[in-house]
């Protein structure tokens, strides 16, 4: 007989948890994850250092104007002299307020359309994004409520990307309804120019329909009459948006089940009844995410803009890059803050959006 | 509700269609009843049209929209600046978005003749020429066969350039950019060998260099780019007060009238310095406006050589010779009409 | 009780407004609708009217001209790039083909990178490496986030323009160059016989259709898979190849060579154009790869279940079974993705490649003045363009749909 032998105890499990574990479960699993690992740490200790001395350390601060850049770093005087500008464009500094009353109501309604009572939330907030351009209109321009005139050419910096981005979405929002339900339409004719409209506006290039905005359509009014520009490019941009989000409308109607067309006529009622009481709140619901991604998208289209001389924030830029005074070269430093104002407002809404289809597809499995 | 919705959106369009001025009637009432005057500009190009950082306009061609506005409204301040691209600036001229152009464009034949509009004068003349990096050796426009170009898009230098290497039976590559700014950086970056814009351009482009002393500017100038304000055809009065707005200026020049020393010269004076400032003669209501017209348009904004200097010349960063843009007493070609 | 008494009413009431309904001729729908588009075809009439006898009108007071006689005017100026001989003294109508051509081709570029890009990031997603996930998320909330014109400068006036200068370039064995000017690469210039190995291409590229339909046909029969792929990529390769050996190698390859300021000779890849073609493919990619991802998504946990359980490797679960299926979701995306990219290489007119739009609109509209003619000829070649793209997904997508049932 053979004598018993006991299997050697096995070693204690390597550690699972804590950071080294991680670390050498998802860096280091194995030699080509190791080696792309190290070439990564390798970069960022090459780069990261005079990124952040030219960014922060040996920048330039302080003064208010272009003698001040004396540093070898970055010229932040050149972003902080222009700072006004680009954000509020030329508005008069003491009627800086209107504008900034407009970012709190745009900030409110949108607050509200998350956190009303269910049942009056849909009705209420729906009324408000609809008044809400009215309401800014009048406000900016000042002629309707009593206030100093503040004509549009004063308009400008980062402050009109988001009125502009805003005011045409908003305005495009029922027209966009009506193609959509007229692409859906047994009515041939309706839905012929439906889909013809939707795809026009679809299928042509937005910096090609800016053209149209600046130089085409004044020859479209009558003679005599002669429409403010920037006016026209939102009108513009209100047709190129209703053309968009007819289209994100239609999948809305897709996703609505035909039980629920079904059900309201037999319940008896008449076809807007049936739309706006049954079907839109659902198109609505079912489309907040992709209304936000359209908006996403215009709101950085709207950089466009400066190709037909619209003083958006760019434009404002280069403005500011081909002043006499300031003809240092200060591209990369304006770029850049231009780029984090971008990238730091369109990535929140992204994450918005992604929460929202999140909230919905749990909503779904209950 | 709903129709209260329209008739709000009604009054806006009619409140926002900017005063629906029409094209064929006297833009000098429409000017005077909106008390100010729309004038299109650069959307920004140094020492011509550029904005400072409190939002403020300044330069060569916005003196000559000051000028109008003081001789008009008698308030150099009363302008509306349109800053406008080069594609834009003729369809807004023509549909009446603007009452007057100001903005670096140069008076050639075709524009004149095809696009329903009027050159009134010249306030710069320039020429399209050279600038190349001193490490290439070229001494000569002649020495660039085979070389790259930067040029900003949409420029009559643009047509001027090449009709040049044509003629000299040389080849070059257009690298147009759109702004300025951006051909500074590619013929910094050495996208290109030469660069090629208007004199003054070439000036501005070279200070703003990271080290100006590297480059120069090349002794050819291959075009004639006389710059002007414009008008819309069909109405002869505005287009009488732009071109002697412009002539006050550099009349004053001539007669060494100054914003420092016009009160005294209204005063005491000889008489052909009374006659432009408005104590002697018709000339003001000729032209539909007040007799102190010019008076405003010296005192507010100055003389042309004031306003040279102010904005490109010695007094600002781009400090640019008088040469052609001299008055014609000082052997350059600026002349007024007779001013009587 | 209640309900009954409803019931009741209800039936009542239908039948009274029943017996109105067909009384009143305006309660028959199709009356109405008739009505309704009439009044869209009067309303519809009187805006076009409206509108063109305000641009005659205008036109006729501003004394613009019209018509599309400059087409044939001679245009008196340079474009950058052109692949097709070009002069200055040639005439508009050859720079709206010049611009035309210019335009698929950066396009084209664009949306073989975007959907390389698109795909293998998408993929990345799902990766077991976490480095390789955080990658792609930080590429697609990057570049998705900003502006294409802000990154359009950044890869021109940042990262191209830093390329050293003609006299310095880098070279790559003396035939391929790259400085601050672009790309120089040699070019094969056949001489008489060269033809053979064109159509020898030709039928390469023919023959994969076959192939693949063979293979297909031979998989379903007998179950063996066959490496199309491989054998695609060495008859496209192979076949050429064995006919330029036999023809006796009849061709000469042109290296580029610095001549004065400039290389010359050999083909040139302008620094324009990569930018933009970057810009494109990195921007479009990421849009892509959350098309991907969303598709890869949609496919419930269970098909990755059962292909393990048959015993697929990993590899092949992800290229049979998932990206087959996903692609119902993604196909459609992509389409309009793919659009979009076309729509936005009209960008180019911030850095000066010469695009449809930048040559077009741009320069011949600046020099002519006639705006309508000139944006009208533009928007119809995009409309097309998106039209034909919408056309081949679309056909795509049946492909893709039927497969899958």
């Amino acid at each position: 007989m053979k004598e018993f032998e006991p299997v050697p105890a096995r070693p204690a499990p390597d550690k699972t948890v804590g950071p080294l574990a991680w670390m050498k479960e998802n860096l280091f699993s194995s030699l080509l994850n190791s080696l792309v690992t190290l070439a990564v740490m390798a970069l960022l200790v090459y780069y990261i250092p005079p990124v952040l001395d030219w960014a922060f350390f040996s920048a330039n601060w302080q003064g208010t104007s272009e003698d001040a850049c004396v540093r070898e770093g970055a010229c932040w005087v050149f972003v902080n002299a222009w700072s006004y500008q680009f954000f509020y464009g030329t508005y008069p500094v003491e009627e800086i307020w209107r504008i900034n009353l407009m970012l709190v109501l745009l900030a409110l309604v949108i607050l509200a359309s998350f956190t009303l009572p269910k049942h009056i939330r849909l009705k209420a907030s729906v009324i408000a994004w609809l008044v809400l351009p009215l309401v800014g209109i009048a406000l900016l321009d000042g002629r309707l409520l009593g206030l100093p005139v503040v004509s549009t050419d004063l308009w400008g910096g980062f402050t009109l990307n988001v009125f502009m981005a805003a005011a045409s979405i908003i305005v495009a929002f029922p027209f966009s309804f009506l193609w959509a339900l007229g692409r859906r339409s047994n009515m041939p004719f309706i839905r012929s120019v439906s889909v013809i409209f939707i795809e026009f506006f679809r299928g042509v290039p937005v910096l090609s329909l800016f053209f149209m905005g600046s130089v085409m359509l004044p020859l479209f009014f009558a003679e005599g009459t002669n429409v403010d520009k920037l006016i026209r490019v939102w009108i513009v941009l209100i047709f190129f948006m209703s053309g968009y989000m007819a289209e994100v409308f239609r999948g809305g109607f897709a996703a609505v089940p035909s039980g629920q067309y079904e059900a309201a006529d037999s319940i008896g009622l008449s076809y807007w009844q049936k739309i706006m009481l049954i079907i839109l709140p659902q198109v609505i619901k079912v489309s907040l995410p992709n209304i936000l991604a359209t908006f996403v998208m215009l709101f950085k289209n709207t950089t466009f803009l400066l190709i037909i001389g619209i003083p958006e924030v760019v434009q404002t830029l280069q403005t500011a890059l081909s002043n006499s005074y300031w003809l240092g070269g200060h591209a990369l430093e304006g770029y850049l803050f231009v780029f984090l104002v971008f990238w730091s407002s369109c990535f929140s809404m992204s994450l918005l959006a992604r929460r929202i289809e999140r909230q919905m597809n749990t909503d779904k499995r209950d | 509700m709903r129709k209260k919705d329209i008739l709000a959106i009604t009054t806006l369009a009619a409140t926002l269609t900017a005063g629906a001025a029409s094209v064929q009637a006297a833009t000098l009432d429409d000017v005077k009843s909106r008390g100010t005057l729309t004038c299109g500009v650069s959307t920004g190009l140094a020492g011509f049209s550029e904005k400072d950082e409190n939002g403020k306009w300044s330069g060569l061609d916005v003196d000559v929209c000051r000028s109008v506005a003081a001789a008009v409204l008698g308030d150099a301040d009363a302008v509306q600046y349109k800053p406008l691209t080069a594609k834009e600036r003729f369809t807004a001229l023509v549909s009446g978005e603007v009452d007057m152009l100001s903005r670096n464009t140069t008076w050639t034949h075709t524009r004149d003749t095809s696009l329903g509009i009027n050159f009134a004068g010249t306030n710069f003349y320039d020429g399209a020429s050279f600038m190349v990096m001193k490490d290439l050796g070229v001494s000569s426009a002649l020495e660039l066969d085979g070389a790259n170009a930067c040029i900003q898009a949409g420029t009559s230098t643009e047509l001027a350039i090449a009709d040049f290497f044509r003629q000299h039976g040389m080849s070059y590559k257009a690298v147009t950019f759109d702004t300025s700014d951006q051909t500074r950086q590619g013929f910094e970056s050495g996208r290109c060998d030469f660069l090629t814009s208007d004199g003054s351009q070439l000036a501005a482009l070279r200070v703003g260099l990271s080290n100006p002393a590297n480059a120069v500017i090349l002794p050819e100038v291959i075009s004639k780019e006389p710059l002007g304000p414009v008008v819309r055809q069909g109405d002869d009065q505005w287009f009488n007060i732009v071109k002697w707005s412009l002539n006050a200026m550099i009349e004053a020049e001539e007669q060494g009238v100054t914003s420092a020393n016009v009160d005294d010269k209204l005063a005491n004076g000889n008489p052909a310095n009374k006659r432009l400032l408005g104590g002697e003669g018709e000339l003001g209501a000729n032209l539909g406006l007040e007799s102190n017209w010019a008076y405003n348009i010296v005192k507010q904004v100055g003389n042309y050589a004031e306003s040279f200097d102010r904005n490109v010349g010695m007094d600002s960063p781009l400090k640019l010779e008088r040469g052609l843009n001299a008055s014609w007493k000082n052997g350059g070609i600026m002349y007024s009409q007779a001013m009587r | 009780m209640f309900k009954q008494k409803t019931i009741e009413q209800t039936k009542s009431a239908a039948r009274k407004s029943g017996g109105n309904g067909s009384a009143a001729f305006y309660n028959n729908p199709n009356i109405r609708a008739l009505f309704y588009q009439i009044l869209l075809v009067l309303g519809l009439g009187y805006f076009f009217y409206s509108v063109i006898s305000n641009v005659l009108a205008n036109m006729e007071a501003t004394g613009i001209k019209t018509g599309f006689s400059f087409l044939t005017a001679s245009a008196g100026y340079d474009v950058l790039m052109s692949l097709i001989p070009f002069e200055a003294t040639d005439t508009y109508g050859r720079i709206f083909i010049v611009g035309f051509l210019n335009t698929l081709l950066v396009s084209g570029i664009g949306i073989f990178f975007a959907t390389l890009l698109g795909f293998v990031f998408g993929v990345a997603y799902f990766s077991h490496n976490w480095l390789v996930r955080k990658a792609a998320t930080v590429y697609v909330e990057t570049f998705r986030n900003i502006p294409l014109l802000l990154q359009v400068f950044f890869w021109y006036f940042a990262v191209l323009s830093t390329l050293p200068g003609a006299r310095q370039s880098l070279s790559l064995g003396e035939a391929i160059f790259l400085n601050v000017r672009g790309l120089y690469l040699p070019k094969m210039v056949g001489s008489d016989l060269f033809w053979v190995a064109e159509v020898a291409l030709g039928v390469a590229i023919a023959g994969i259709f076959v192939l693949r339909r063979w293979a297909k046909k031979r998989q379903e029969l007998t179950g063996q898979p066959f490496p199309v792929l491989y054998a695609s990529i060495a008859m496209v390769i192979g076949l050429p190849l064995l006919a330029l050996i036999v023809t006796g190698m009849p061709f000469t390859v042109e290296y580029p060579a610095l001549k004065g300021f400039n290389y010359f000779g050999g083909i040139t890849v302008i620094p324009e154009l990569m930018a933009l073609a970057i810009a494109l493919s990195v921007y479009t990619g990421s849009f892509i790869a959350e098309a991907v991802r969303a598709g890869v998504q949609s496919i419930p946990h269970g098909q990755t279940e059962a292909a393990r359980s048959l015993g697929l490797k990993e590899k092949k679960i992800m290229s049979l079974i998932i990206v087959p299926q996903a692609m119902r979701v993604i196909v459609p995306l992509l389409n309009s993705e793919y659009q979009s990219l076309v729509k936005n290489s009209t960008l180019a007119a911030a850095i000066g490649y010469p695009d449809l739009f930048n040559v077009f609109v741009g320069t011949a509209l600046n020099q002519t003045g006639q705006a309508i003619e000139t944006i009208f000829m533009t928007i119809v070649v995009y409309f097309v363009v998106n039209m034909v793209i919408s056309f081949l997904m679309n056909r795509f997508n049946n492909a893709v749909a039927l497969v899958s049932r």
